[in-house]
């Protein structure tokens, strides 16, 4: 397989997909289907875009380094980035019909089901994310302490991960 | 507030590249670090924010690449766009692939392993912390507006979420659902304006 084909499974992927996990059956039906990898590598990729700091989506990046090391990771960042420049373009098309009395009714709509769907979100990831009265409760003290505004996000981050190791780290 | 032309273009590049790299523990951690960034620097207002990250999900790719796109580029155009996304995509791409290799170092480092049992549910926390941030601002409008109004915004609020949560519908669909029941709704019940205006002391803390 040439770098040329390499990219264009990328570029397809998050070309016809939303969201950091949309590309993920394009990916895995091309990769696995010509035997470029196996379902492990897309384990361990997953593994490391939930790991790593920014977007988990940067798992594709992750993926792209399994399949054909430095090149590959530097394909699948610039195939990953692209298809999100369209995005400047649907914006203007949506301030365009932003001030119909219409759309802004639509809008608020759209700001409602956002915030209905972070929250469900969240709760789907609960199960994930909290194993025991531990975990509650280190969810319940981040919450406070950002609510209460006295502590920056990073800081709760990295008492966050503090006590996890104090609690689980034995 | 800043106006959007006094951002200088290494400065953004200088934040998202320290936003990049500070957020640990997946999306969750990104998104709540660029919302509060965007707030505090006065770049966007919440209604604005929940705005711009709903459209981001209706185009392809990665969703916080484009929210990033989007803020580079109300701020400084097309090069305030590339600034943001370098900023925040070299170092935790860089991360990323130097994670990939050393994978199974990292995966058996019981330090590792118990840190991110504490960063996780800290996410949850925040996460939920950030949705009923974004609510209230719209609730409390509605709330003003008249009980009717409240009641069909949290109608769509709620019916999103668990179209999502129960139908495991596509976010695309559930987001062009509700705006569109924002149109039919709203049309439905008018804001019978109770005339009651926000006190001032009520405004949102930023």
């Amino acid at each position: 397989m040439n770098l040329l084909d390499f990219f264009w499974m990328f570029l397809k992927g998050s070309l016809f997909s939303t969201g950091g996990m949309g590309n993920l059956p394009f990916l895995h039906n091309d990769l696995i289907g010509l035997g470029l990898a196996q379902e492990s590598d897309f384990v361990k990729a997953i593994a490391v875009g939930q790991l790593s700091p920014g977007p988990s989506g940067l798992w594709s990046i992750s993926l792209g380094y399994l399949v054909y090391g430095w090149a590959g990771a530097g394909l699948a960042l610039v195939a990953l980035t692209l298809p999100t420049l369209l995005i400047v373009g649907v914006q203007a098309i949506y301030s365009q019909i932003e001030k119909h009395p219409m759309t802004q009714n639509f809008s608020t709509g759209l700001a409602l089901s956002i915030i209905g769907l972070s929250f469900a979100v969240t709760a789907s990831l609960v199960n994930a994310s909290i194993a025991d009265i531990g975990g509650v409760l280190i969810a319940a003290g981040a919450m406070a302490l950002g609510l209460s505004k006295k502590a920056p996000i990073v800081v709760i981050l990295l008492l966050s991960a503090a006590a996890g190791v104090v609690i689980y780290g034995r | 507030m800043n106006k959007p032309t006094q951002v200088k273009l290494t400065e953004i590049a200088r934040i998202f590249f320290v936003l990049g790299l500070q957020s640990f523990g997946g999306g969750s951690s990104t998104l709540i670090l660029i919302r509060q960034t965007c707030l505090q620097r006065g770049w966007m207002e919440e209604g604005e924010f929940v705005r711009t990250w709903a459209l981001v999900q209706m185009a392809p790719g990665i969703n916080l690449l484009k929210l990033t796109a989007l803020i580079g580029h109300k701020l400084r155009g097309w090069t305030g766009l590339a600034a943001a996304m370098s900023g925040l995509l070299l170092p935790s791409a860089l991360v990323t692939v130097l994670m990939t290799a050393g994978y199974s170092a990292v995966r058996d480092q019981p330090a590792v392993q118990a840190a991110l049992k504490g960063l996780l549910p800290a996410t949850i926390g925040l996460s939920l912390m950030m949705s009923l941030q974004m609510a209230h601002p719209l609730l409390k409008k509605a709330y003003a507006e008249s009980p009717l109004r409240l009641t069909a915004n949290l109608v769509i609020l709620g019916s999103a979420g668990l179209l999502f949560a129960l139908l495991n519908a596509s976010p695309m669909a559930v987001l062009l659902g509700g705006g569109a029941a924002g149109v039919l709704l709203f049309a439905i019940v008018p804001a019978r304006a109770r005339t009651r205006s926000v006190p001032a002391d009520h405004k949102d803390l930023p």
